[in-house]
């Protein structure tokens, strides 16, 4: 009886209001919200953020003007799950384990042979257009490089400023969402 | 309902038993990874601290490895660090401590893998150092070997590992001609 005595004590509009918002009974909704809150906050804490989605703070200027210093974005760590990455991807690479990890560009797939010259990028000898490249910067001159079957070449979009080099399919945590 | 809070205070003073047990008595695992935090912290120093303390700080860096340590650094945009022996190491975070007015390191993801003897340990990290002042910190992965010596862990070996397979000889900076 206690509940409905609460409710009464708001007329009208606002009775219709108390209800849609903190329901018949004030308790029950109270103990309803705090279960469904941990269980949302167990569920994105321990899973979601963990094993799907993984935040990240951009850091530094290797990736420059793509993605700016200071930055927040998401990886996505099922975009690898069904298919490879792609040239042109932007991946976040795992160091010892994800708490710090390289944020850089895909240039170069398994198998092929991948350089620089005069600041453009060349896959097997070819000269390869990089309609992402927002504006070019030219990479230092490299030396062909051929990939073995489990690794990706990556840059940042500094090139002047980046690292680059090859990595192992398994060092690919997710592609950048945003 | 006696009964269920019985054996809630049952589960209680086990765990707390287990969680005191662990603080007595870590595994090698948590062992390590304490020795490794407390050499961060040890290698930490701020701008704060008087010659006296920075040098006995520094001292006390050396309490960390083995007599006859090997070092082998090479962090992108620095020359490569190669030390041996505790003494070089020692003079090194003196080093360090006249050139930085302070400095912040931290070791993340750490990844121990025991020795089937349990009397060495391979530890692959990433490490973190930030100069407060400066806005990029620098980030790096390394392998730590630590043996174990009179009941502490000493590390024996440091060496960098090239998470970006990057090999300075695949490159040549050309000069511009215009």
């Amino acid at each position: 009886m206690e509940p409905a005595a609460t409710v009464a004590r708001f007329p009208g509009w606002l009775r219709v209001v108390q209800i849609i918002v903190i329901g018949r009974n004030p308790k029950r909704t109270l103990i309803r919200a705090a279960v469904l809150g941990t269980v949302c906050f167990v569920f994105f804490k321990f899973f979601f953020f963990e094993h799907i989605v993984r935040q990240v703070r951009v850091e530094g200027n290797s990736m420059f003007p793509t993605y700016h210093d200071g930055t927040r974005n998401f990886v996505n760590k099922l975009a690898y799950r069904h298919s490879d990455p792609k040239r042109g991807d932007v991946v976040a690479i795992r160091m010892a384990g994800e708490h710090e990890m390289l944020l850089k560009r895909i240039v170069g797939l398994p198998g092929e042979t991948v350089a620089f010259a005069n600041g453009r990028l060349l896959i097997n000898g070819e000269e390869i257009e990089e309609p992402y490249l927002k504006h070019h910067s030219p990479a230092p001159d490299m030396k062909p490089v051929t990939l073995k079957p489990r690794e990706y070449y990556v840059i940042g979009d500094n090139r002047m400023m980046s690292e680059q080099g090859r990595i192992d399919r398994d060092r690919i945590v997710g592609r950048i969402i945003l | 309902m006696k009964r269920v809070v019985q054996v809630l205070l049952l589960a209680a003073v086990a765990g707390l038993a287990f969680w005191l047990w662990t603080v007595f008595f870590p595994s090698p695992e948590k062992a390590i990874r304490s020795r490794l935090n407390a050499l961060a912290k040890a290698v930490s120093f701020d701008a704060h601290g008087g010659l006296i303390s920075q040098a006995l700080n520094a001292e006390s860096v050396g309490e960390f490895f083995t007599v006859d340590v090997d070092v082998e650094v090479t962090v992108p945009g620095f020359e490569g660090l190669s030390m041996h022996g505790r003494d070089e190491v020692q003079q090194a975070a003196m080093g360090a401590r006249h050139r930085l007015t302070a400095l912040k390191v931290e070791f993340v993801d750490m990844n121990v893998k025991l020795d089937p003897d349990g009397q060495g340990a391979k530890v692959n990290l990433t490490g973190n150092a930030k100069v407060p002042g400066e806005k990029e910190a620098s980030a790096q992965e390394f392998n730590f070997i630590l043996k174990k010596v009179d009941g502490k862990w000493l590390i024996s070996r440091v060496e960098t590992v090239k998470t970006l397979s990057f090999r300075s000889a695949d490159f040549s900076l050309v000069a511009d001609e215009s």
